[in-house]
């Protein structure tokens, strides 16, 4: 049984727990090149696109004068010559086509540079989160579920990068098994005062 | 049962994170040995900074440094969505030349000094200006962007101390005539509807108001309805194409400064079709007519000293107009809408006659809940309280106000343009609660209050904004100090107000980053931004919000408020802020609370605004209230009356209808100046840009200012998009990038400019004429022309 009385993770013991992560690591990274060629992570890409974890992404791809929905429909689509529009991960994609506006929160990139320097260090993807209880286990979500209702959009089709693509998309009802870590506690129940083993 | 924090540990998921890539691993390993983790993070509640939609965001903290928002998903007002700006908050904060110390300009260049030499400056040259010219010459410039707290103690400091009516904000610029609006109507500000209008609403015409890019996430909210509702319909009355044109059922493009005519028009067809609810009329309005002659109320200042202006305009007469009503009669308005049949209106509007049948139709079905929406387009007018008033005259003709989902709803451009600028009173001749200097029991109680003797506070208003501005070019006034603003980007027709420092007059400038008006300034304070802060905001619904301090403001940064009640206590008023340094903010606030008590202006008391995501006023026992003047939702109206607008005891407590005229703009088009200009904001930026400039993302979104222009009038100039164009009014000239079918498109001989780039002001080319019933300016409507560079 775990406990639900569990220390404050230290900044050392998180750095020496990380490093354990690599154990094991040799030739098999997965190769992402981005549009460049360079090789990198699903993780770089996506911090790249966004301002902090939970910041809605920057548009990676310069307008083309079209609707959004006409090619992020409901179950994304190739586009010839760009690559493939992956669907809207938000909540009632298939009829939110003519009545949404995604550029109240995703903006192009127009220009490089910036107009004064910041000093601004943003919150970072955590990926302590999302693991499983036990091998096997179905891991929960690494992320809050608010507009990112349809996970089929990031984690399944040509549009999903391999790292988090789902093994088994036939199952369609995602979050019977997978559930959002809503807040980082754990239960502590006020009951048993002086009953369980070592008391309290 | 109480849930206990704990951290999951690292042991748990190191499964999960075996199921990525090696390269997600080293990346998974560099972020728990460094960088910061949600897990890490501690959140709290805080209004966004930006408009006046109020949207509810958390705060994410980690070793004193704002690093992620989220939307708060318990806030009514935005239910976790934020748009562009509100995502990218944090990066607001960090920009690297935040202002961090006081700095006093010294020969060519700035030299840093203490608080204790700044304060002690500002005190002895607005002691020097008192003594030797009187309190008409100092006065303090705020904004619609100061807390509740700034604007009450500068409103208090200045009424109170100072005994000067020269406190005024830049919500002169924004909302003023939403304030003449609604008090000439209901003898009390601000809006009786609340936010559930756009869930409830079936129609929603918007007045001159690109809502998709100005109130985003209001807009998503009507989406969201329209897409449950497919009879949703959205109308967008316009002078160009904009994001929200693109949702709109039915566009309306009209030619700028038509819309009074219009709105009678609709009137018009009301009457004759026999839609009025004449037993709503009976019981709850009266009908009244003020000055309607051209020559008598013209277009305020414009031209009085001739700067490249026509000075046939003539000065001060008209400067000092006061408009006088009178009663008028349902017999008098039919007569006085005879003139503008479908016919003439569609001649004067450029709309085509169907659409004004349409327009009737929709406002005259009493199935249907119209909701009608406004801001600067209105505001920003000529004859902006006219128009408000009109767009309000629609709803009491046919019986829709005090509805969910019926209501005329103003909104404000800024974060508390309603809670500062309009209930604390922080406009030349307001006080507190709906009061104004100029009525004695008003002073009296303001008096007694704060606690001053009678006849401290004087019974004449103060400098608007356009007159204070030029009252301080003219050395009227000596000293100013200007907090949360940045006027010498925003006043129109800035080539009135150029100044050099050292011209034996003081200029204050509390800012948090530099900007053009601090590069006119004689002190530049620092000050301490947004969750830098505790703070109060009220928003365009009446919903007062709160939030804590979350971070420390960087270097010697302060709170405005706290500034000025430094140099107050300087000047001998310690009585007037006598709160401890450490404990200030509430019994200052239940201090201002005392003068809303019982008048149905009623905001929540402290302890209730921090723990809740803010209450709409008035709240009495502790509960808010959704819809004004309406029996069941407002505590005032008694059960059985139905709608009660018991605030209007002039008008035997019913709401005035306006006659109201339609008069052409103080300036069009013609030979030599053959386009409209137009100026406004862009979804990514705010204002000036002081602050969204500085957020990587949204400077990369939107780089410069832009002139917009039409793709027929772009080929008769020959000019295309990304090319250098000059603009050129009787004011001045601008070179800006055309901009051809960007995501605004003006009709044929109409252009737009964007203001937030500093490097590049419209308001060199706009017109100062302005509402000479509100004082406010209208930046919506000049001549210009178009050169090729």
């Amino acid at each position: 049984m775990r406990s639900p009385h569990r220390a404050r993770l230290t900044r050392g013991a998180a750095a020496a727990a990380g490093l354990a992560l690599l154990a094991g690591c040799g030739g098999d990274t997965v190769p992402v090149p981005d549009q460049d060629g360079a090789v990198k992570s699903a993780t770089h890409v996506r911090a790249e696109r966004r301002a902090y974890d939970g910041a809605p992404p920057t548009i990676p791809h310069e307008s083309f004068g079209a609707r959004c929905a006409a090619c992020h429909n409901a179950r994304g689509q190739s586009v010839s010559g760009v690559g493939f529009a992956p669907a809207s991960p938000h909540d009632d994609t298939e009829r939110a086509g003519g009545t949404t506006r995604c550029r109240q929160c995703h903006v192009f990139v127009t220009t490089g540079g910036q107009f004064v320097a910041s000093e601004y260090e943003p919150l970072e993807q955590d990926l302590r989160y999302g693991g499983r209880a036990t091998p096997g286990a179905p891991p929960t979500m690494p992320h809050r579920t608010l507009m990112r209702e349809n996970c089929v959009a990031c984690h399944d089709g040509p549009g999903a990068r391999e790292e988090v693509r789902t093994t088994h998309p036939e199952r369609w009802r995602c979050r019977q098994c997978h559930v959002p870590v809503t807040e980082r506690e754990t239960f502590g129940s006020e009951l048993g005062e002086g009953l369980t083993e070592g008391g309290r | 049962m109480k849930r206990r924090k704990f951290l999951e540990t690292l042991g748990a998921s190191a499964a999960g994170v075996a199921a990525f890539s090696c390269s997600d691993r080293e990346e998974a390993a560099r972020l728990a040995g460094q960088g910061v983790s949600d897990a890490d993070l501690t959140w709290s509640k805080a209004p966004c900074r930006y408009c006046g939609t109020g949207c509810g965001v958390e705060v994410g903290v980690k070793d004193g440094m704002v690093r992620a928002v989220r939307g708060d998903v318990k806030s009514p007002v935005n239910r976790g969505l934020l748009c562009v700006k509100g995502y990218h908050l944090p990066g607001m904060l960090y920009g690297e030349d935040r202002l961090q110390y006081p700095m006093l300009r010294e020969g060519g260049g700035w030299k840093r000094i203490s608080w204790d030499e700044a304060l002690d400056l500002v005190a002895s040259k607005y002691q020097e200006a008192l003594d030797q010219h009187g309190p008409e010459s100092v006065a303090i410039y705020g904004s619609g962007q100061w807390t509740v707290f700034d604007g009450y103690a500068a409103t208090k400091w200045f009424r109170g101390g100072l005994r000067s009516n020269n406190v005024e904000p830049n919500a002169r610029l924004c909302m003023a005539s939403a304030v003449t609006g609604f008090m000439t109507q209901f003898q009390s500000d601000e809006p009786m509807g609340c936010y559930e209008d756009f869930e409830e609403g079936d129609d929603f015409v918007m007045w001159g108001n690109n809502m998709a890019e100005m109130h985003p996430v209001l807009f998503s909210r009507i989406l969201a309805n329209k897409r449950q509702n497919p009879g949703v319909r959205i109308i967008d009355i316009a002078t160009r194409r904009t994001p929200t044109t693109d949702y709109a059922d039915m566009y309306v493009e009209m030619v700028p400064g038509s819309d009074l005519a219009l709105a009678n028009g609709i009137l018009h067809l009301l009457l004759r079709n026999g839609k009025v609810d004449s037993a709503f009329v009976r019981e709850n309005v009266v009908f009244k007519r003020g000055i309607e002659d051209l020559d008598r109320i013209g277009y305020g200042s414009w031209g009085e000293d001739g700067l490249g202006l026509d000075p046939s305009d003539g000065p001060a007469e008209r400067y000092g107009f006061r408009d006088q009503g009178r009663n008028s009669s349902m017999r008098e308005l039919e007569r006085f809408l005879r003139d503008y049949t479908p016919e003439r209106v569609s001649e004067i509007c450029g709309v085509p006659v169907q659409q004004i049948y349409q327009l009737a139709e929709l406002y005259g079905d009493r199935s249907r809940g119209t909701v009608s929406l406004w801001c600067m387009g209105v505001n920003q007018h000529t004859r902006g309280t006219w128009m408000n008033n009109l767009i309000t005259d629609l709803h009491l003709l046919t019986g829709k106000i005090s509805r969910p989902g019926a209501n005329p709803f103003s909104l404000t451009g800024q974060p508390s343009a309603c809670g500062t600028v309009r209930e604390v009173g922080t406009l030349a001749h307001r006080l507190p609660a709906d009061m104004v200097v100029m009525n004695a029991e008003h002073r009296a109680k303001a008096e007694e209050i704060w606690g001053v003797p009678p006849g401290t506070i004087p019974p004449r208003p103060g400098y608007h904004t356009m007159d204070m501005f030029r009252a301080f070019m003219r050395g009227d006034v000596r000293v100013m100090w200007t907090q949360t603003t940045n006027p010498w980007v925003s006043i129109p027709n800035l080539n009135r107000i150029q100044r050099e420092p050292g011209d034996g007059k003081f200029l204050v400038v509390s800012d948090i980053y530099p900007t053009p008006s601090t590069e006119v300034a004689d002190l530049v304070l620092p000050s301490a931004a947004w969750v830098e802060r505790e703070g109060v905001f009220g928003n365009s619904e009446r919903r007062t919000q709160h939030w804590h301090k979350a971070v420390d403001p960087p270097g010697e940064a302060t709170e405005d408020a706290w500034q000025i009640m430094e140099v107050a206590k300087r000047m001998g008023m310690e009585h007037l802020f006598p709160w401890p340094d450490d404990d200030w903010h509430e019994p200052m606030y239940e201090e201002y609370r005392s003068f809303t008590l019982g008048l149905g202006k009623d905001v929540a008391s402290y302890q209730q605004l921090k723990d809740t995501r803010g209450l709409l006023w008035p709240v009495v026992d502790g509960v808010e209230t959704r819809y004004r003047y309406a029996a069941g939702h407002d505590p005032y109206v008694q059960k059985d009356r139905g709608v009660h607008f018991y605030k209007a005891k002039g008008y035997g407590e019913k709401a005035a209808f306006w006659l109201r005229p339609w008069h052409p703009p103080a300036e069009s088009p013609d030979e030599e100046y053959p386009y409209w200009l137009c100026t406004g904001r862009v979804l990514e930026h705010w204002h000036t840009g002081s602050m969204t400039r500085r957020v990587r993302q949204l400077h990369q979104a939107v780089t410069e200012g832009y002139v917009e222009l039409n793709r027929a009038d772009a080929q008769r100039l020959s000019v295309t998009s990304g090319q250098m164009v000059r603009v050129v009014s009787r004011r001045g000239s601008l070179e800006l990038p055309a901009k051809v079918d960007g995501r605004g498109k003006p009709p044929q001989g109409s252009v737009f400019i964007p203001f937030f780039d500093e490097s590049r002001l419209p308001n060199l080319l706009t017109l100062d004429a302005m509402d000479n019933i509100s004082k406010e300016p209208d930046f919506k409507k000049c001549a210009v022309r178009i050169e090729r560079v």
